[in-house]
């Protein structure tokens, strides 16, 4: 079950050794966090977006929920409010956000594509209107310190990143909730047999992945020290692709968070050595467009060798 | 194991490739400037990387240049200033996507004790001075100055009588709103002047084409349109030219780009107000250069700008 998982691990192995040789900045403490801290935000939102896939389906509104909670919050903390309120209702809207996708997928008996589609609309819509298109600006210290802040010489966002990843890599794993993420995946119909109540626990995958675009648009509000109703654009797309390399299936049922964040660590090495190698901007997109279609390549070929 | 073995051969490729662009700050002592662009799929900041590149050439400089994929993504750019300042570099030029996101990434550079060049769009004073950013200067044109110029053109050429729809940049970025208030200014005075919509078309040609279409629909008596940047103004000729209206709606862009001098040679649009990024993108090199060699330089240096219309056209 993990020998896919850890062929993406010796891929991002691979690809640190290979920027190693090729500049002599790429290994070094300092960039390395570096690296860490950008992946944080993408991590972050894949781990909602490898919640949805398990099970099946696909989320396209995380980029404008990522937005949506980002203004929101921005706002609240702006008209003076305790920092822990504005946090608590950031996450609220982006959980409200993923429960009426997941209601209106599981309910409404829509697709998923369409349903998230359509979301993705209605949420940047929003931020757009509550902000009038304008950035909110300008935060105190106290709420930067989620970006700024260091707990010995490791990043805050990559703190948050890995207590994501705890939390999550324990429900998905250890809970009846995680273990029917699979199942829904598996086989939808199997496991409404079997007395699952399909529509809740879809419901809840939807608001677990709204709840984690909100959590990074609190990470991406506090390093931006601003909130754009613009943020997040193409997020659902970077998300999809570190949850895809990590070798988790679209078809569903199959992968792990391990796998995601590997993921999100090989897209976040691939844009910084990109980088320090001073590749064209041009270029850079070839280069991570080839590295997700080679990932998926390989994930179908090495399915259809299982199979026969 | 597969997959590593193609990443492996993916990578490989692309270091071929990049060894040769890679210009190699370790063995040479040559410095190293650094210019971050908005966006390099606009002709405007090809011609800045063009006077930027002829000027670090002549200057004896390395010059790396990157760029987001898209001109709003500040996230993006602030991943390429931290991934810069790895490298070593020794002076920053940018071009900010937001005035007051970008304060973050500089906090980076100044921590690094990179000097900072502002080229284009200007950072936000006071988000500056709260983070304890300190730029050098800062290089570009008066936006301000250029949409009044576009302003006092149409009074010229209206005789004071226009009915005007205006095609805005993104909401909150510093370039347009200057723009605008310049244009706004300018055309205040005139009682026969009346601004009957004006709407963001988000610098884009496609949503310039959509936006006026839609003007045009609820305010057919506009006679002239002002788009706060080019491409916006040559999507709004298209929309005007699927209305059937050609020639009778006068068009006053921003940034003189090709394109826009082709019409205004063919008579589609009126004027546009040039920019010379190729000029800033030279100046801001040489002002890192001078800053590098610790000569001192003024807070801020202006870039000509200059109205081009059928007359004037070379």
């Amino acid at each position: 079950m993990h020998a896919r998982q850890f062929g993406t691990l010796i891929g991002l192995a691979v690809l640190c050794a290979i920027l190693w040789i090729l500049t002599p900045y790429f290994l070094t403490v300092s960039n390395l966090l570096n690296v860490a801290e950008q992946t944080s935000i993408n991590a972050i939102v894949a781990v909602g977006m490898t919640f949805v896939i398990l099970s099946g389906g696909i989320d396209l509104s995380v980029g404008s929920i990522v937005a949506l909670s980002g203004v929101v919050l921005g706002v609240s903390l702006k008209s003076d409010q305790p920092m822990l309120v504005a946090l608590v209702v950031a996450a609220l809207v982006g959980l409200a956000c993923g429960l009426c996708n997941g209601a209106l997928v599981s309910w409404g008996g829509l697709p998923p594509f369409i349903v998230t589609l359509g979301t993705m609309s209605i949420a940047r819509g929003a931020a757009l209107l509550y902000t009038e298109g304008r950035p909110v600006s300008g935060f105190d210290a106290g709420f930067r310190a989620l970006a700024t802040g260091r707990a010995g010489f490791i990043p805050a966002p990559v703190i948050v990143m890995l207590l994501v990843y705890l939390a999550a890599h324990f429900v998905l794993t250890r809970t009846t909730f995680g273990r029917y993420v699979y199942a829904i995946g598996g086989n939808e119909e199997a496991t409404r047999l079997s007395g699952v109540a399909i529509r809740f626990h879809k419901t809840m995958i939807y608001g677990v992945s709204g709840l984690m675009s909100a959590v990074a648009a609190i990470i991406l509000t506090a390093r931006l020290n601003s909130a754009q109703p613009i943020a997040g654009m193409m997020y659902e797309l970077d998300a999809i692709a570190a949850t895809v390399i990590g070798g988790t299936s679209l078809m569903g049922g199959e992968g792990s968070l391990g796998g995601t964040l590997v993921g999100a660590l090989i897209m976040g090495v691939l844009r910084n050595g990109l980088n320090l190698l001073g590749v064209s901007s041009f270029l850079q997109q070839i280069v991570i467009g080839g590295v997700i279609v080679v990932a998926v390549l390989l994930d179908t070929i090495l399915k259809r060798r299982k199979s026969t | 194991m597969k997959r590593s073995f193609v990443l492996i051969l993916a990578l490989a490729a692309c270091s071929l490739s990049c060894n040769r662009e890679a210009p190699d700050a370790t063995k040479s002592s040559k410095p190293t400037v650094a210019l971050v662009l908005k966006t390099l799929n606009h002709p405007f900041f090809v011609d800045m990387r063009r006077g930027a590149q002829e000027a670090a050439d002549r200057l004896g400089v390395n010059l790396q240049v990157q760029a987001a994929e898209r001109e709003i993504d500040v996230e993006k750019q602030m991943q390429i200033v931290e991934n810069l300042i790895q490298t070593g570099i020794q002076a920053l030029a940018i071009t900010p996507s937001g005035s007051r996101e970008i304060v973050s990434a500089l906090v980076k550079a100044r921590d690094a004790k990179v000097p900072i060049v502002v080229v284009d769009t200007r950072v936000d004073e006071k988000a500056a001075a709260d983070a304890g950013v300190h730029t050098e200067t800062f290089v570009g044109s008066d936006n301000y100055e250029g949409g009044k110029l576009a302003g006092d053109y149409l009074l010229k050429v209206s005789g004071g009588k226009a009915r005007v729809g205006i095609l805005e940049g993104i909401p909150g970025h510093e370039t347009g709103d200057s723009r605008l208030r310049g244009f706004r200014d300018a055309v205040k005075a005139a009682p026969g002047v009346s601004i009957v919509a004006s709407q963001p078309a988000n610098w884009e040609r496609d949503q310039g084409f959509n936006v006026f279409q839609n003007m045009l629909q609820a305010h057919p008596e506009i006679d002239s349109v002002f788009a706060c940047s080019d491409l916006m103004a040559l999507g709004a000729i298209e929309a005007i030219a699927a209305a059937g209206r050609t020639g009778k709606i006068r068009v006053i862009g921003f940034d003189a780009l090709d394109d826009a001098k082709k019409a205004i040679g063919e008579g589609t649009m009126a004027a546009s107000v040039a920019q010379f990024p190729s000029e800033m993108g030279r100046v801001a090199i040489e002002s890192a250069v001078k800053v590098i060699r610790g000569e001192t330089v003024p807070a801020q240096i202006k870039v000509r700008l200059e109205l081009v219309t059928k007359e004037n056209l070379q």
